[in-house]
């Protein structure tokens, strides 16, 4: 048995208290090594954000140095703003508007491309392509397809000129639904890619054999989905929509940059960044207001992941884990009464 | 008895028939989506290569000729997009420098040592992922403001150090790839424990930091908020920002020109990309699914 020799000399992971020098201890080593990344943490994400927190609730401008408590005012003006509601309908409406077919097209194409019968060839092709969208630059994506939807634009010249399917060049730019819709297409088009990557490697993770078995059961293509590939890939997808999500409410290069930067037409566009960055650049730059939008897309955010992890926990899990505690426990019991008698 | 052999194998035919239609139709769906992810840079491409006349006359997938007189005319216009691409591979790559290396110490001591904070960092890691970060971006402009330094590439670079998103990736990339047994053995050969990061466990983990350093670079590359709020210096922008000004009024006429400035944009992460877009897809599947 020369290998549990070893492993009894060799300390188990995760207890490396050997001294050295004999003096110093290594986890002291482990505080040096991220304190480095915990200070820059606490000096340009955390401090930053409590600092978003204390402006929202004072009267800071650019314009002035100095600044006061003013209490809620800035959250109640921010709620009598017609421009905030109508921000948080848009920023949602476009992000399911994109959401939704995004992971239903990538779900889709995931099937087909792991799907053993079908035997599609060059996967790795076709992954690659689709990926490459989500390498591009947000700002130049959006600018490249507002200039493709503009009134002098190739679309236009396209469908009127060289294919006949207008007879007049068609303002794309004023249609509030196609705007919003454009938006969505444009997110879409650079994240799907993203989405069927990581769908794949969670399918591809499934056992073969789990599906052999299934199928000798006698069950169809619908329910193998339903009751093997949905329930394994439940972490991937929580995953995959909480980022999305956390993502999708931070909107901002492209619709912001796909009309005039301040949500046209009609505010269309304007999402909670675009909001945010429009308050900021308001004349006096109102700091305290922008930070109140800034405070109400965090807590937005936070409330809705927090709805999402609670209604996508996975319960068959903590039911059994549940079941293994009472169990434990039973026997801790039944062994501590065994020993008293 | 033959009827039922005679039926057996029509069924099968007709299996393989359907099985067959359905893979042709994957085909040409999968092309479709392929010509929706490709023909728009490509349009984007050829227009560089065109002049506004040639433009407006209609799509084409051919080039022109013009690609030499539109990147002239952008200089002409003090729009030096050569500037424009040094400042942004500055920034880019010592974000990228920084953040891969403090993520994989930090990863690194997570996974391999035992001290109190470890269990709250593993869980600190998950949530930190999780903070929408531009919504505090004005908090963070004061600040920068405060410390004078707005125009300054350091807010830009310096928060890379503290990068979440890579420790979680270096986290789950280590978990597999730490070999405890190397570690130990170099410490009894008398190897210091940042020797031992250095020395042992960085180059192991090479294909887990190459990773990482391409997503740190193409974050940092297509940055456009941040530098929005905090460069105003022209002298300073980054791509994007260049990007954003080619829409203004100097360049309306010169459509090919602005075609050009966005192909410009993007081409050096499309380059990559042709490259490396193994590594780089199977990395990103890498990263995100454990569990």
């Amino acid at each position: 048995m020369p290998s549990t020799a070893t492993s009894q000399q060799m300390p188990a992971k995760g207890s490396i208290k050997l001294k050295r020098g004999g003096k110093v201890q290594k986890d002291y080593t482990a505080y040096i090594m991220i304190a480095p990344f915990l200070l820059a943490f606490f000096a340009f994400g955390f401090y930053p954000l409590v600092n978003t927190f204390y402006l929202s609730v004072t009267n800071a401008t650019l314009m002035k140095k100095t600044y006061d408590f003013n209490g809620i005012d800035n959250y109640l003006s921010v709620l009598r703003d017609k421009f905030f509601f109508q921000s948080i309908l848009n920023t949602w409406k476009i992000w399911m508007m994109n959401f939704i077919p995004q992971v239903g097209i990538a779900m889709l194409l995931a099937v087909w491309m792991t799907n053993s019968r079908l035997k599609i060839r060059l996967i790795g092709f076709w992954r690659a392509i689709f990926y490459l969208p989500n390498l591009l630059m947000p700002t130049t994506v959006a600018v490249f397809f507002s200039s493709l939807f503009s009134i002098y634009s190739p679309v236009n010249t396209l469908l009127v000129g060289q294919l006949h399917v207008f007879s007049a060049a068609v303002d794309f730019k004023i249609n509030e639904p196609f705007m919003q819709g454009l938006a969505a297409y444009i997110q879409w088009w650079m994240w799907f890619g993203n989405t069927l990557i990581i769908l794949i490697a969670g399918m591809s993770s499934i056992s073969e054999s789990l599906y052999e078995a299934a199928m000798v059961d006698g069950a169809n293509t619908a329910t193998i989905f339903r009751k093997i590939t949905l329930p394994i890939l439940r972490p991937v997808l929580v995953y995959t929509l909480i980022t999305s999500l956390v993502g999708g409410m931070q909107m901002f290069d492209i619709p912001y940059l796909l009309t005039d930067g301040r949500g046209s037409p009609n505010g269309a566009l304007s999402t909670l960044m675009v909001l945010l960055y429009r308050k900021f650049q308001s004349s006096k730059g109102p700091i305290g207001i922008a930070s109140t939008v800034g405070v109400f897309i965090f807590i937005i955010t936070g409330i809705v992941a927090v709805i999402v992890f609670y209604l996508l926990r996975d319960k068959d899990a903590i039911a059994m884990r549940k079941d293994r505690k009472r169990y434990a426990k039973q026997r801790a019991n039944k062994a501590k009464g065994g020993a008293a008698r | 008895m033959s009827n039922h052999v005679k039926g057996n194998t029509s069924e099968d035919f007709r299996n393989r028939a359907s099985l067959a239609t359905a893979r042709v139709a994957v085909y040409v769906i999968l092309i479709f989506i392929t010509l929706l992810c490709v023909v728009p840079i490509w349009v984007m491409f050829v227009n560089a290569t065109r002049n506004t006349n040639q433009i407006n006359a209609g799509v084409s997938l051919l080039p022109g000729g013009y690609l030499g007189r539109n990147l002239q005319f952008l200089l002409d216009k003090g729009l030096n997009i050569w500037k424009g691409l040094f400042n942004s591979a500055i920034i880019s790559l010592s974000t990228t420098i920084l953040s891969v290396y403090f993520a994989l110490m930090t990863a690194y001591a997570i996974e391999v040592y035992d001290f109190k904070l470890k269990e709250f960092m593993k869980g600190f890691i998950y949530i930190l992922v999780l903070i929408p970060t531009h919504t505090s971006i004005i908090g963070f402009y004061q600040y920068v403001a405060k410390l004078d330094l707005l125009n300054n590439y350091i807010p830009l670079i310096l928060p890379a150090i503290g990068a979440a998103g890579s420790v979680f990736f270096a986290k789950q990339y280590l978990e597999s790839a730490i070999i405890m047994d190397l570690i130990y053995t170099a410490r009894i050969d008398g190897c210091g424990e940042f020797g031992i990061f250095h020395r042992v466990m960085m180059p192991i983990a090479k294909p887990g930091m190459f990773t990482m350093a391409i997503f740190a670079f193409v974050a940092s590359w297509n940055n456009f908020f941040t530098p929005t709020m905090l460069i105003t210096n022209t002298e300073m922008y980054t791509l994007p920002l260049m990007v954003k000004t080619l829409r203004g009024d100097t360049y309306r006429q010169e459509l090919g020109a602005i075609y050009f400035g966005y192909a410009m944009s993007i081409f050096p992460v499309i380059f990559g990309y042709a490259l490396m877009a193994r590594q780089i897809v199977n990395g990103l599947a890498l990263g995100s699914v454990k569990e």
